[in-house]
């Protein structure tokens, strides 16, 4: 894939032809990517902190357990419905759409999967760093905050149900549509703790 | 065809990445590690080197990328820094074993290369076993310049040559995959024609 005419004239020059060239350009497409080992990432970690040159992370205060127990009980009740059901043991193929993302080859989708869940996490923490609400809260902010914790929930119980089989594809929206929701969720209340800080 | 480009991250995890948050380094990592460790394994052929330059260039995109102002997109910059830490190494072990870039040319017997070569033809292109026999310089200019998409100029602004010796190095890969490519070419040609003969005599 070379960037200019001019190297293209190179190429051509030499030795290879267009039909060789396109042999080896489609032979450099299927070659297989390899994933760092788990390791590497604590080591880069552990250097960073070293040189003092990343914060720490922020850990989780118990008073907002309340958001796992109220995920909990929304999953219990509102599991059937909302979101759309992927292919299951019986062959059932409702799902209904299938992402552009989902050309990707298995490695880049692996890696996409991977950074959406740290991403998720990076979340979480975020929200459990944020105060705890207040006991006077605006009904129509209180509705959507349950709301999005609802379907947060719900997703939950989706990708944790070991008997719906999902595709790559499927995993990946769900995830994504997680950190869409955890976003929204963390924007309305770091709001929340700015008005209530007032 | 570079995998670093296709990976979009948010430029809010940028923001937190260069406030020094390390959970949105760690999502930078999840995103572009594989990338970089292959790049990295591709260059050294050794997964223990590619672990630790893998682990130099996270931590130099930690270091530094509180000054990345997001003129050119984060894969590109990352892929940057992967591809100078690789050249680098590539560099300091030719100075142990005393070689200079411009020897590593004679480094890898060329009839082993053709016979390895030869002998895939029947089996589809193994292009991962022909570039692993090439000298690493070939090979480093190769990947640079066929899938990466760096130009000759940019390629011999990173390892410090001239635009020539990037060329000569290119040219020189190809001789040494073109029996590969051709064999493969033979191979694809006899297949079909057999099939020809075969539904033929049918």
């Amino acid at each position: 894939m070379p960037n200019d005419e001019v190297d293209q004239d190179e190429t051509m020059n030499c030795g290879l032809g267009l039909r060789e060239r396109e042999r080896l350009y489609a032979g450099f497409r299927q070659l297989p990517e390899a994933m760092p080992p788990r390791v590497v990432w604590q080591r880069i970690e552990a250097q960073a902190r070293a040189e003092g040159l990343v914060r720490h992370r922020r850990f989780p205060g118990s008073r907002f357990k309340w958001i796992a127990g109220a995920g909990l009980a929304a999953t219990v009740v509102l599991a059937v419905f909302g979101l759309p059901r992927p292919a299951t043991d019986t062959g059932e193929e409702s799902f209904p759409t299938v992402p552009a993302y989902a050309e990707q080859n298995n490695a880049l989708a692996l890696t996409t999967l991977n950074a959406l869940m740290v991403e998720s996490q990076a979340l979480e923490d975020d929200l459990r760093s944020l105060p705890s609400q207040p006991q006077l809260v605006r009904a129509g902010t209180a509705a959507t905050i349950a709301g999005l914790e609802e379907q947060i929930a719900i997703i939950d119980y989706r990708l944790n149900d070991t008997s719906i089989r999902m595709s790559h594809e499927q995993m990946e929206l769900y995830w994504r549509e997680r950190v869409r929701l955890m976003n929204l969720l963390v924007q309305l209340r770091t709001a929340q703790a700015q008005r209530n800080a007032f | 065809m570079s995998k670093f480009t296709d990976i979009q991250i948010d430029p809010g995890i940028v923001r937190r990445a260069a406030r020094g948050d390390i959970g949105a380094h760690e999502i930078i990592y999840r995103a572009y590690g594989t990338p970089v460790y292959s790049i990295c394994l591709r260059f050294t052929r050794v997964p223990a080197h590619a672990e630790d330059l893998t682990q130099e260039t996270f931590v130099e995109v930690i270091r530094s990328i509180s000054g990345f102002r997001g003129d050119a997109p984060l894969g590109a910059w990352i892929r940057r820094i992967a591809v100078s830490k690789a050249l680098m190494f590539l560099r300091s072990a030719w100075h142990r074993r005393g070689q200079s870039l411009d020897d590593d040319w004679e480094e890898a017997t060329p009839q082993r290369a053709e016979a390895g070569a030869a002998g895939q033809a029947d089996q589809g292109i193994d292009l991962d076993a022909a570039l692993a026999r090439l000298p690493a310089v070939s090979r480093a200019v190769i990947w640079l310049h066929d899938v990466e998409g760096f130009t000759h100029r940019e390629i011999a602004a990173l390892m410090g040559k001239t635009e020539s010796f990037s060329k000569s190095q290119l040219s020189r890969a190809y001789q040494r995959l073109r029996p590969m490519l051709e064999g493969e070419a033979a191979a694809a040609g006899e297949a079909a024609s057999a099939a020809d003969a075969a539904l033929g005599s049918c």
